[in-house]
C-alpha cells in the first residue's frame, strides 16, 4: 500500500513537470501548426541557467533559500523567454509561408544548434546544482511509510501555480483573447488587426517561460543535467501534449500527470525496463479509441 | 523597383543595438559565465566577442536588406514559388545522357577511391535507399512518419539475427528483410492509418522507439546494448574474409593479395546496383495509377475517397513500399558495418532521414539522391571543424531550409498536350 | 551529377590528407567520443593521450620520430566509427590508435584496424566482447567488466555479508555488461539477486525505480552505469529514507559524480571499483604531478589514455614502428607505464586485474578500502 501510495507520488510530481513543458510544445502546435523540436532543448538551456544563476547568488553572497530561489525563477524565465523570441524570429519565422515540414527541420536543426552550442561554451561534462532544500515528510502507512520531500511539495505547488497564471491569461486577458484568436484563424486575426506575428513570437516566449519553470524545478529536485537531457524529456512532453489532445491547454496537463502516472506505476510495479514501451503504447492505444488524443477537438474535415 | 532606395543608417544602428542588447542576455549566462562545479569562472572576454560579431552582422544584414538587392532578395523569400515545374509536352529529359554517364563514374568509383571514401560513399548510398524509401511515405503520400529508423533496424537486425539462428546470409536476408520490413509497416499502418497529420507522426516516433527499446531490452534474443555481428557478403559462395574456415575466400580463388577494400568495392557495387533497381521500380511506379493515387490522396483525401479510392489500401501500399526499402538499406548497413547495435537506431536518425526527403524536394527523385549524399558527406567533410562539426551542421540545415524551403530540386512533372476534338 | 562534385571534392579532400601525412612523423590516432552525450569522455582520452605524447616527444619521440596525434571523432556511434577508423587507416596513415571509448565503436573499429594491421590499444572499453573476438591487434589497459564484477560480488558476499541485493543497469554496453558481470557472480556465490532492472540513460527521474527498491528491501544497490545517472540515482535513494549501500564501478569515478549527486553527503559511504590508485606508482606520481602543473585534474580516463599512449610507443619503438610486429610485442613482453607494470595476455587483456575497491567519504573524496 505504501508503495503504491509513494509512486502516486511520484508519478504526480514527474507528470506536473511533464505537462509543463507539454504546454510549450501544445501552445505552438496550435497557434502555428508545427512540432517545435527544439523545446526539449530550450528546457535544457534553461537548466543551464537555472545553475548559473544559483552559482551568481550564491557567489553574491546570498543564502538564504527563499531569496535564491525566487531570483533563480525570475532571472531563468527572463532570459528563457529570449531565448524562445529570438529561435522564433531567426529559424521559423522566415518559413512561416512554407510547408509545415520544412519548419519542422529547421526545429530540428535548432536543436542540433542549441545542444552544441551550449556544449561548446560549458564543456561536455555533467553539471549540477547544491542542494538547497532539504527535509522531507514522513507518514507512516501500515508497516511502510511515504516519504515527500519538500522539494517535490515546491514543484507540485509552483507548476500548479504557473498552469493556474497560464490559464487565467488565456482566458481572460486581452492578450489571451489575441492568442486564442489566432489560433482559431491566423488570416481572419489579422484582418481584425490583430498582430499576428508579435502573437505567435509572445506564444514562443511563453512556452520557453513555462519550460524555464520546469527547468528550474527539475534542476533544483535531480541536481544533474548535461547539454543533453532536453532530448527525452522533450519526447515524453511532446507525447504528453498528443495524448491530452495537441493544441488544447488542459490537455496538455492532463496528458503529462496521466503520462507521468502511467510511468512511475508501470516502472514501480511492473519494469522499469520497458516502461516506455509502455507509455507508447498507452499513447496508440488512446489514439486509436480518440484520434484527437483526450481533451482535442475532432478534426472537421473540409472540402 | 521603381522606388529609390536609399539606406537609413539611424535605422539600422538601432537593429544592430538591439540585436546587440539580446545577444548579451542570450549569451550573457551561457557564455560568459563558465560552471565549475558549484562555482563558476567569469569569461567575458568570449561573451564581448559574440556580441561584436552579432552586432557587426545585424548592422550589416540591416543596411544589405534597405539595398535594392537586398529588397529583391527578401521579396523573393516572402513569396516562394509554389506546385510542381510543368515540362512541355514534347519535352526531352537530359536524363538521357546523364544517366548512362553517372553510371559509368559510379561504376568506377571503387577502383580510383581510397578506401576512407569508399566508405563515406556507400553510407551515403545506403542513406539513398532509406530517402527513397521514407519518400514515397512523406514526399508522395503525405504521411509524416518519424519513425523510419524502425524498419531500417529491421533490417540491419533481421540480417544479423537471421544469420546467427537461421544461417540465413546476405543474399537470402536481402529479400526477407524487405518482406519482414513491410510486413512491419503493414502492421503499423492499418491501425494508425486512420489518424491525421501530426497523430501519426507521434505514434510513428512512438514505434521507431518502441523497436529500438525491445532491441536494448531483450538482451536474451538480441544481446541488447552489447550489439550482435553482421555477416558479410559473399560473392557465389567465396567469401571476402583474409581467411576462411570454410571454402575459398575471394583473393585466393582469385590469386590476389589480401586487401580489405575488396569487401567494401563489393558492397559499393551491389548496393549500387539495387540503388538503381529501387530507382527505376520508384519511376515507374509513380506513373502508374498507385503512385498518381498517392499524390492525388496527399492533395486531398476526401475528394479521393469519395471517387471511391480505398485510402486505407493506397495508403497502406505506400507504407509497405517504404518500409520494404528502409528494410533493403538496414541489411547493406549491417553488413557493411559488421556489427549492429542499438544506438544507430535513435530517433535521430529517423529525422535525419526525414531532413532527406525534405531538403531534397519533398517527392523528387533527384533531390533525395543529391540531399542523402550532402547530408552523409558534409559531417565527414565537416570534421575538419572537429568539435564545431554538428553545430556547423545545424546551421546549415536551418540555413538551407530559410534559403530553400521547396528543397534543392524543385518537383517536375511532363506535360500532356491536349488532344484535339477532347478539350476545346 | 552533383554527385561527381561530390565525390572529387572528397578525392581531393582525400589527397589532402595524404599530402600532410607525407610531413608527420609518426601519426597515431586518439578516438573516441569528441561531440555527443559522451563528448566529456573524449575529453578525458584527449587530454591524456597529448600529455602523453608531449612528453614522449620532449624525450625524443619514439626512435626518434615526433608523435603526431589525430583527433578522431565517433561520438559513440558504431557507424561513425567505422567512417573515422577508415579514415584512420586510410587518409590519415595511422600506425596506432588509442580508443575508442565506447564498447560499442570499439568493436566495429576493431576489426578495421585488425584488417590494416593497425595497433589498437583502448584505454576505456571494458566489454568482454571485444578482446573475445580474437583479433590480434586489440589490447586494452584497463580492465574487463568481469574482472570488476568479480571484485564487487566477492566485496559484497564477504566483506558486506549482504542478501538483498538490488542491481541496477544502465542499459548500456558498458553498465550492463558490468552488471551482468557482477550478477553472475553473486549467483556463483549462492547468492540470488532481489531486483534486476535498467534504467533509461538521459533520464534523471528515477523515483519510480527506487520506491520498488524500497519494496523489495534490498541492503544493497549495485549500478552499472556512468555518474550521470549514479548521482540522481543514489541522491533520490537517500532522499527517499533509503539506507541501502550504493555500490558501482569505475563509471562513476569523477568529481563531477559529487556535483551531480548535489552534496557531498549523498555519496557518503558509496562503493565502487577501480584501479588501484596510480600515485601509488613513482612513474604515476610524477605523471599525475605534471597535469597538476598545468591546473589540470587527471581524473577518470585519463590516465588510462596516457598509459594505453606509453604502451603503443613502446610496442612501437620496440619493432621499428612495426604497428604488427609491435601488436606480437606485446604478447611476449611487458610495459613500464604511468601505472605501473603492464603485462598481457594472449587475447589482449591484462594479466593482472588491479581493480580495488574505494569508498567516497562525507567531503567528496575517494579513499581505497583495505
Amino acid at each position: 500500500m505504501d508503495i503504491v501510495l509513494q509512486q502516486l507520488v511520484n508519478g504526480l510530481t514527474l507528470g506536473s513537470v511533464y505537462g509543463l513543458i507539454a504546454i510549450g510544445y501544445t501552445m505552438v502546435y496550435g497557434i502555428i501548426g508545427m512540432i517545435n523540436f527544439a523545446h526539449g532543448d530550450v528546457y535544457m538551456v534553461s537548466a543551464y541557467i537555472t545553475a548559473i544563476a544559483i552559482a551568481l547568488l550564491t557567489f553574491f553572497g546570498i543564502e538564504s533559500f527563499p531569496i535564491i530561489i525566487i531570483g533563480t525563477l525570475f532571472l531563468t524565465v527572463a532570459v528563457t523567454g529570449a531565448y524562445g523570441w529570438v529561435i522564433e524570429r531567426i529559424a521559423y519565422r522566415p518559413l512561416r509561408n512554407s510547408s509545415r515540414l520544412s519548419v519542422l527541420i529547421s526545429a530540428i536543426g535548432m536543436s542540433l544548434i542549441l545542444q552544441n552550442y551550449v556544449q561548446l561554451s560549458q564543456g561536455a561534462n555533467q553539471q549540477g546544482v547544491p542542494t538547497l532544500l532539504t527535509g522531507a515528510i514522513r507518514f507512516t502507512v501500515g508497516d511502510g511509510f511515504v516519504q515527500i520531500t519538500y522539494m517535490k511539495l515546491l514543484i507540485l505547488f509552483i507548476s500548479l501555480l504557473g498552469m493556474g497564471v497560464l490559464t487565467y491569461v488565456i482566458q481572460k486577458t486581452k492578450l489571451g483573447r489575441m492568442c486564442r484568436a489566432t489560433q482559431q484563424d491566423r488570416k481572419m486575426a489579422s484582418i481584425l488587426g490583430i498582430d499576428t506575428d508579435k502573437v505567435i513570437s509572445t506564444v514562443f516566449v511563453i512556452g520557453a517561460m513555462m519550460a524555464a519553470l520546469a527547468g528550474v524545478l527539475i534542476t533544483l529536485d535531480y541536481g544533474a543535467f548535461d547539454f543533453y537531457v532536453g532530448f527525452i524529456i522533450g519526447i515524453k512532453a511532446f507525447t504528453a501534449a498528443v495524448l491530452g489532445g495537441i493544441g488544447s491547454l488542459p490537455g496538455a496537463m492532463l496528458g503529462g500527470l496521466i503520462l507521468g502516472l502511467s510511468e512511475a506505476l508501470f516502472a514501480g510495479l511492473i519494469s522499469s525496463d520497458y516502461k516506455d514501451v509502455f507509455s507508447f503504447s498507452l499513447l496508440v492505444l488512446i489514439l486509436i479509441v480518440r484520434p484527437s488524443g483526450l481533451l482535442g477537438k475532432p478534426e472537421v474535415e473540409k472540402v | 523597383m521603381s522606388q529609390v532606395v536609399g539606406i537609413n543608417f539611424k535605422k539600422s544602428s538601432i537593429d544592430a543595438l538591439v540585436a546587440g542588447f539580446l545577444a548579451l542576455i542570450l549569451f550573457g549566462p551561457i557564455v560568459g559565465v563558465l560552471l565549475d562545479g558549484y562555482e563558476f569562472d567569469a569569461e567575458f572576454g568570449r561573451v564581448a566577442w559574440m556580441v561584436a560579431v552579432v552586432v557587426v552582422g545585424r548592422f550589416v544584414m540591416s543596411c544589405f536588406f534597405q539595398t535594392e538587392k537586398g529588397v529583391a532578395m527578401s521579396f523573393k523569400y516572402a513569396n516562394h514559388d509554389e506546385g510542381a515545374k510543368v515540362l512541355s509536352p514534347g519535352h526531352k529529359s537530359k536524363m538521357v545522357w546523364i544517366i548512362p554517364l553517372v553510371i559509368v563514374v559510379g561504376l568506377l568509383v571503387p577502383f580510383i577511391a581510397s578506401k576512407y571514401v569508399l566508405t563515406v560513399v556507400i553510407l551515403g548510398l545506403i542513406y539513398v535507399l532509406l530517402g527513397l524509401g521514407l519518400n514515397i511515405v512523406v514526399g508522395l503520400a503525405g504521411l509524416l512518419d518519424l519513425g523510419f529508423v524502425g524498419f531500417y533496424a529491421i533490417g540491419a537486425y533481421g540480417l544479423a539475427l537471421g544469420y546467427e539462428n537461421l544461417g540465413l546470409g546476405f543474399w537470402s536476408m536481402l529479400p526477407i528483410a524487405a518482406i519482414l520490413a513491410a510486413f512491419a509497416g503493414a502492421i503499423l499502418g492499418f491501425p494508425v492509418l486512420r489518424m491525421h497529420g501530426d497523430y501519426l507522426a507521434i505514434v510513428t516516433l512512438g514505434f521507431g522507439e518502441i523497436i529500438r527499446l525491445i532491441l536494448t531490452n531483450w538482451a536474451s534474443f538480441t544481446h541488447g546494448p552489447n550489439g550482435i555481428s553482421a555477416p558479410l557478403p559473399t560473392l557465389f559462395g567465396l567469401e571476402f574474409k583474409r581467411r576462411s574456415k570454410d571454402g575459398d575466400t575471394f583473393h585466393e580463388f582469385f590469386n590476389l593479395p589480401y586487401d580489405s577494400a575488396y569487401k567494401y568495392m563489393f558492397i559499393y557495387l551491389v548496393l549500387f546496383a539495387v540503388v538503381w533497381a529501387v530507382l527505376f521500380v520508384k519511376h515507374r511506379l509513380v506513373k502508374m495509377p498507385i503512385g498518381r493515387a498517392w499524390e492525388a490522396l496527399r492533395e486531398d483525401e476526401i475528394a479521393c475517397r469519395s471517387l471511391g479510392l480505398n485510402h486505407v489500401l493506397v495508403k497502406l501500399s505506400a507504407f509497405m513500399l517504404g518500409a520494404s526499402t528502409g528494410g533493403l538499406a538496414g541489411v547493406f548497413f549491417a553488413t557493411y558495418q559488421g556489427f549492429v547495435n542499438p544506438s544507430s537506431f535513435t530517433f535521430f536518425e529517423s529525422a535525419l532521414i526525414l531532413a532527406i526527403v525534405v531538403l531534397g524536394g519533398m517527392g523528387s527523385t533527384l533531390g533525395v539522391v543529391i540531399a542523402a549524399f550532402c547530408l552523409t558527406v558534409l559531417p565527414e567533410v565537416l570534421r575538419e571543424f572537429a568539435e564545431y562539426r554538428v553545430l556547423m551542421f545545424g546551421i546549415l540545415m536551418v540555413v538551407m531550409m530559410i534559403w530553400k524551403p521547396r528543397g534543392i530540386v524543385r518537383v517536375t512533372r511532363t506535360g500532356f498536350a491536349a488532344r484535339k476534338g477532347v478539350v476545346k | 551529377m552533383s554527385n561527381v562534385i561530390v565525390r572529387k571534392t572528397l578525392i581531393s579532400l582525400a589527397i589532402a590528407g595524404a599530402a600532410t601525412l607525407a610531413q608527420a612523423d609518426v601519426v597515431i590516432g586518439v578516438a573516441g567520443p569528441h561531440t555527443g552525450a559522451y563528448a566529456a569522455f573524449g575529453e578525458q582520452l584527449w587530454k591524456g593521450a597529448e600529455q602523453a605524447a608531449a612528453d614522449i616527444n620532449a624525450n625524443g619521440g619514439i626512435n626518434g620520430e615526433m608523435i603526431e596525434l589525430v583527433k578522431a571523432d565517433d561520438a559513440c556511434e558504431p557507424k561513425q566509427a567505422v567512417s573515422v577508423a577508415n579514415r584512420l587507416v586510410d587518409s590519415d596513415g595511422a600506425l596506432a590508435v588509442v580508443g575508442h571509448f565506447c564498447s560499442s565503436s570499439s568493436i566495429p573499429a576493431s576489426r578495421i584496424y585488425e584488417e590494416a594491421g593497425v595497433l589498437m590499444v583502448t584505454p576505456a572499453s571494458t566489454s568482454p566482447t571485444l578482446t573475445d573476438q580474437g583479433l590480434s591487434n586489440v589490447y586494452r589497459v584497463c580492465g574487463r567488466d568481469d574482472q570488476q564484477g568479480d571484485v564487487a560480488a566477492s566485496y559484497i558476499v564477504d566483506t558486506l555479508g549482504a542478501k538483498r541485493v538490488a542491481i541496477i543497469h544502465d542499459k548500456d554496453t558498458y553498465g550492463k555488461g558490468l552488471a551482468d558481470a557482477t550478477k553472475a557472480t553473486l549467483n556463483a556465490y549462492g547468492v540470488k539477486e532481489v531486483m534486476y532492472e535498467g534504467l533509461t540513460r538521459g533520464e534523471k527521474d528515477f523515483n519510480a525505480l527506487i520506491t520498488k527498491i524500497r519494496s523489495v528491501d534490498a541492503d544493497v544497490v549495485y549500478f552499472g552505469g556512468l555518474h550521470s545517472e549514479a548521482g540522481p540515482l543514489v541522491r533520490q535513494l537517500r532522499e527517499q529514507g533509503s539506507k541501502a549501500i550504493f555500490m558501482s564501478g569505475d563509471g562513476i569515478v569523477s568529481d563531477e559524480f559529487v556535483s551531480v549527486a548535489g552534496s557531498p553527503e549523498y555519496v557518503d559511504g558509496v562503493l565502487m571499483t577501480f584501479g588501484a590508485d596510480p600515485t601509488s606508482y613513482p612513474a604515476g606520481k610524477t605523471v599525475v604531478q605534471g597535469f597538476r602543473d598545468k591546473g589540470f585534474e587527471p581524473e577518470g580516463y585519463v590516465l588510462y589514455s596516457y598509459t594505453a599512449m606509453q604502451v603503443v610507443a613502446a610496442a612501437l619503438s620496440a619493432n621499428d614502428l612495426d604497428p604488427v610486429k609491435g601488436a606480437e610485442w606485446l604478447q611476449t613482453n611487458s610495459v613500464d607505464t604511468a601505472m605501473g607494470k603492464k603485462t598481457f595476455d594472449d587475447k589482449g587483456d591484462l594479466t593482472v586485474s588491479d581493480y580495488v575497491m574505494y569508498e567516497w567519504d562525507a567531503k567528496g573524496k575517494y579513499t581505497q578500502v583495505n
